[in-house]
């Protein structure tokens, strides 16, 4: 082998110089990851700047990530087709009766839409056009309903299924059905602690509360949303049962929500239907676009050899397996608030790989607590897309909610923090519903 | 010019929705073939629906740099329309060359896989590869209007 012209660390600052100089100039981050490869590309004699298509196209070229057009169309028809309208009807007769009872529909119908949809950023879309206006009339103050919105939305991609589960059971090799499952704890705890933060916020500010909810009402709502209650266990069961494989099961939810659409609900038509086509197009472009030029930019830390020269260093520190756990935390938490999730796992979760894995941590709890980190992501600046996407929604800048997102923010982390040390949260269902699938 | 742009810009959506609409197709009907006798079990859907999410890809990105949607990271204070408007230059001269490598070694791309076929459907592989130098014209030519705007707002004194 003829010697590379840069060692391990000049090769590591000029990627990562290059990627956040420009990032500051506000270049595009997919422009950003892609330009950085360049220097390297254009001054190595065996390389050239040829790597950026073949790994683009092997990235693109991916039958797994078809699951992310899939579960934004899902969220997408669901908004047009009146399946979110039921959900929050159904929410509405749940938790109405407690104090800030708004607030409470937002985090609840975010679990709901998690189930259905596996796509964050779709909820926090949607659910921001349905609440932050309507809160803020009731009394609630603006930039607690943008939090609030933006946090809960990160439910989307922790709670199955999950656009993350699925890039990262394909990039990292674990079980999706796994990940489904072991995915429902930690999401259920994290949407317990976000209702109790809004508890506290509604107690201290008197927020509204709406009368109680007749027991016919519920029932009534209930029986409504049957059909929509029932696409989570339709993928994941489905999955589990070996039916479809996972990105067939996103394709299976794209026709489930049409047909409620179309044929039980009945509430789409042609021009709503092209915008979701759009709307869907769009930003499932964008995002996979990024994974062509985030995958470029992983190959070349790999090629310089940069992570394993990383974790030389880190395995000297003789770290147990809760410090690997904060740790890998502690990097992914950082990673997310500048990198979109999709490449930080295929940057980061690769990397990590091994060092979770010569501490026996098992490779669930591994992905569990690198997808819930990463969710987090989604609501701290600067690279937020959630929060971004509620302040867009409510038209204020991102800091402007800053402060209670934060807030928001420790409750979920002390979440976090319990996955990292009991690993039974996370494993016990798949255990108990699918032990093969664990060993 | 701008009418010629609004058309391309409107003909490249038709056609990022088209792709959308098309990818369920493939996927439904590898299902449908194992679970029923209607199909027979096709190799080659597997391989158009990832063809498929390869263009579908590619037209978004292309739209997205003159909708400006493409995600950046913005550490700047509120800065002036005339701030603002030289900030975008700068960072849309880095998209520029960007787009110049997907252009030029783009075409070196499509004339690697020239005598290539795909390995189920035995497509040539011209027809996928073809999608990146094509997406670098078009930011080329999407990111000289937006300079021409830019540069105006940045030549006007009023506004600043």
């Amino acid at each position: 082998m003829t010697a590379v012209a840069f060692t391990p660390g000049m090769a590591a600052l000029i990627l990562f110089g290059t990627f956040f100089a420009l990032l500051i100039l506000r270049v595009p981050v997919a422009f950003a990851l892609g330009l950085a490869c360049l220097p390297p590309l254009l001054f190595e004699e065996r390389l050239s700047p040829l790597v950026l298509f073949n790994e683009g196209f092997k990235a693109y070229n991916s039958f797994i990530l078809l699951a992310v057009p899939f579960f934004l169309l899902t969220a997408n028809l669901m908004n047009i087709g009146g399946v979110t309208d039921r959900l929050v009807r159904l929410s509405r007769t749940m938790v109405g009766n407690m104090p800030g009872a708004l607030a409470q529909i937002n985090v609840l119908l975010s679990v709901f839409f998690a189930g259905i949809s596996g796509s964050s950023t779709a909820d926090a879309a949607s659910q921001g056009k349905l609440f932050i206006e309507a809160q803020v009339k009731e009394g609630y103050d603006k930039s607690f309903s943008i939090a609030i919105t933006a946090v809960s939305a990160v439910l989307g991609v922790i709670i199955p299924p999950s656009i993350l589960m699925v890039v990262w059971g394909g990039v990292i090799s674990t079980s999706i059905g796994a990940l489904y499952l072991a995915g429902i704890v930690p999401g259920l705890l994290i949407a317990l602690s976000q209702m109790a933060t809004v508890h506290v916020y509604a107690k201290r500010r008197k927020y509204p509360v709406y009368p109680r909810a007749t027991l016919k009402e519920f029932v009534v709502a209930g029986v409504e949303s049957i059909p929509a209650l029932m696409t989570p266990f339709i993928i994941v069961g489905g999955i589990l049962l070996g039916w479809f494989t996972a990105t067939e099961s996103a394709a299976v939810a794209v026709i489930y929500a049409a047909v409620l659409s179309i044929f039980v609900y009945r509430e789409m038509d042609h021009k709503h239907l092209y915008s979701a086509l759009v709307d869907t197009g769009k930003l499932a472009a964008i995002t996979l676009f990024c994974i062509g030029t985030a995958s470029a930019f992983g190959w070349m830390l790999a090629y310089y050899k940069i992570p394993q020269t990383l974790l030389a260093n880190v395995n000297t520190w003789g770290l147990d397996i809760t410090g690997v756990g904060l740790l890998i935390v502690a990097v992914f938490l950082v990673a997310g608030t500048f990198l979109d999730a999709i490449p930080a796992i295929i940057i980061i979760g690769t990397t990590l790989a091994p060092l979770a894995a010569s501490v026996n941590m098992h490779p669930i709890q591994f992905a569990i607590i690198g997808i819930v980190s990463l969710a987090f992501g989604l609501v701290t600046p600067p690279y937020g897309l959630c929060l971004m996407i509620s302040c867009a929604v409510a038209k204020v800048r991102l800091t402007y909610a800053l402060k209670d997102t934060m807030i928001m923010l420790v409750p979920m982390l002390l979440v976090l923090l319990a996955l990292v040390i009991w690993p039974e949260i996370v494993l016990v269902l798949p255990k108990l519903i699918s032990p093969e699938l664990v060993k | 010019m701008k009418k010629i742009l609004d058309f391309y810009h409107q003909l490249l959506t038709w056609l990022l929705v088209a792709s959308v609409a098309i990818l369920i197709l493939p996927v439904s009907l590898q299902m449908i073939s194992r679970f029923t006798d209607l199909l027979p079990p096709y190799i080659w859907t597997e391989e158009l629906s990832r063809f498929l999410l390869i263009w579908m890809i590619l037209l978004g990105a292309m739209i997205g740099v003159r909708e400006g949607t493409h995600f950046d990271v913005d550490v700047w204070p509120v800065l002036s329309p005339r701030g603002d408007a030289m900030l975008r230059i700068v960072s849309q001269v880095f998209v520029l060359i960007f787009a110049l490598v997907y252009v030029i070694w783009g075409i070196a791309f499509v004339r690697f896989g020239w005598n290539q076929t795909s390995e189920l459907a035995e497509l040539p592989m011209t027809y996928i590869f073809i999608a990146w130098p094509l997406t670098g014209l078009t930011w080329l030519v999407f990111l000289g209007e937006s300079f021409l705007a830019n540069l105006r707002i940045c030549l006007h004194k009023d506004i600043a």
